[in-house]
């Protein structure tokens, strides 16, 4: 079976902490639950930050691919996302 | 006595909705936007959640908004921003002569430095015209500003036709949109503007905050240097619970705009029949159809706007005169001796801007008053001038 492929994507590279996951939670709130999203972030800090900070809120991330110096992070949103 | 408040134009009161998601951003969430921290994050959230509402409303990208502490910054910053970054290319301005003081006050300053400004005219209604713009620009032309709609007579500008022009010309494009964004669908991209201006508390936002938008590649000097905030565009920690209240203004703004408009233009029509009907020697300023929703501006041949105000307000009416009080001597403003109008017909102007908050029985109440006052005013002046005869349009 192929895996769901993300419904849109946000391209995040350049984009500092803390921003860039703040932009990510304003997409997701716009969403419906069980859509997913596909960033791209900067190695580094972003991968960590962002995958981190949406499974804080409930999020579930579905993989995350390292690529030409970029990671490719798909993200599902949760039922109802943590306040 | 009851107050009716008839000076949106000046400013709008702020909406308790606009206050409530404002409130949590001094109690809650006061951390600063550039902190990695939770609670830096928590108000990042809320400056970024304002972008994107007011990118909304402009047909803009989120990345293309600055945050300012006022459109009057906003304006500034555009037209210097751009005479410095743009200084090799060329040294020529065009604007028109109605502009806010924002603008002309700018120019004028620029002009210290070596900026040279064509100052557009209008004609009898207040219109630039987009074939007088194409006919200004030259090989020095950097930069043309027109604002979307005048905020003393209330005429909406062509300036897509405008934009389009400057396009097609390759010369950016500046409007000062302080009195119509949340009031006048704008649509950035359609309208062809690279830069454009507002402030928050023309819509029931709260004062204070501000905002220009930048086209994406459009890159002009920054106009406050320091922690760079705003992705370098604007240094200052930010003003987050106004940036709250902008955005959410604005928000309410694009939801509710279509039925606000036709509540306001009814008033203002109300306004404008009910005055023009009943009183002898008045004057519509601006453009009678091609004019902002809720603005109903007049010039009342034989007395001062001054005095008409004063009158008013002990009467319970807050509006407003496009004529300066200085010294005792009240000064005719540049933007109605711009439509062709004499000093002392200039020096009799007065605007009602309606807002949400306004009734008909309100209007009404106006009605009863205002013939009666302007008779007391035109019975105690002994010259009453046929205007008729002195306006360049009758």
């Amino acid at each position: 079976m192929t895996e769901r492929a993300p419904e849109c994507c946000l391209d995040l590279r350049g984009t500092p902490c803390p921003l860039n996951w703040v932009k990510t939670k304003l997409r997701l709130e716009e969403m419906e639950p069980g859509r997913r999203i596909e960033v791209i972030v900067d190695q580094g800090n972003p991968e960590r930050n962002v995958p981190r900070s949406a499974k804080m809120e409930g999020h579930r991330i579905v993989h995350a691919i390292s690529q030409n110096g970029a990671v490719r992070i798909c993200i599902e949103r949760a039922e109802e996302s943590a306040p | 006595m009851e107050r009716v408040y008839f000076d949106h134009a000046a400013t709008t009161p702020t909406r308790p909705e606009v206050l409530q998601a404002m409130l949590p951003y001094y109690t809650e969430h006061w951390g600063n936007p550039s902190s990695l921290h939770l609670e830096g994050v928590a108000a990042l959230e809320g400056v970024e959640r304002a972008r994107t509402h007011l990118a909304t409303l402009l047909g803009a990208d989120s990345d293309e908004i600055v945050f300012t502490g006022s459109g009057t910054e906003a304006d500034n910053h555009a037209l210097a921003g751009v005479a410095h970054a743009l200084g090799d290319k060329g040294d020529h301005i065009i604007t028109s002569a109605i502009e806010h003081h924002a603008i002309h006050d700018t120019v004028e300053h620029l002009g210290r430095v070596g900026v040279r400004a064509t100052h557009l005219p209008v004609d009898e209604a207040g219109l630039v015209d987009p074939d007088a713009v194409r006919s200004a620009i030259t090989d020095r032309t950097i930069l043309v500003s027109v604002m979307h709609a005048n905020n003393e007579m209330g005429t909406i500008e062509p300036i897509a036709e405008i934009g389009a022009v400057c396009r097609e010309r390759g010369v950016l494009f500046h409007t000062d949109a302080v009195q119509t964004v949340g009031h006048v669908p704008i649509d950035v991209r359609r309208m062809n503007i690279d830069l454009l201006s507002l402030s928050a508390h023309k819509l029931y936002g709260p004062k204070g905050v501000g905002a220009l938008f930048m086209r994406d590649g459009v890159t002009i000097t920054s106009y406050v240097h320091g922690g760079g905030q705003e992705s370098g565009r604007r240094a200052s920690t930010e003003n987050v619970a106004g940036i709250v209240g902008l955005g959410e203004a604005a928000r309410l703004a694009g939801e509710e705009m279509e039925q606000e408009t036709a509540h306001t233009s009814g008033l203002r029509d109300q306004i404008i029949g009910g005055i023009l009907g009943a009183i002898p020697d008045v004057l519509l300023t601006g453009h009678p159809t091609q004019r902002l929703p809720n603005s109903a501006s007049f010039c009342v041949a034989g007395i001062e706007g001054e005095a008409l105000l004063l009158d008013l307000d002990q009467e319970g009416f807050a509006v407003s005169t496009g004529s300066a009080c200085t010294s005792g001597v009240s000064e005719p403003s540049h933007v109605l001796l711009a439509l062709g109008l004499p000093p002392d017909i200039a020096r009799s102007s007065i605007r009602i801007t309606v807002g949400r908050g306004n009734t008909a029985e309100e209007v009404d109440r106006l009605l009863e008053v205002f013939p009666r006052i302007v008779k007391r005013l035109r019975d105690m002046s002994a010259h009453r001038p046929a205007l008729a005869e002195r306006v360049p349009h009758d």
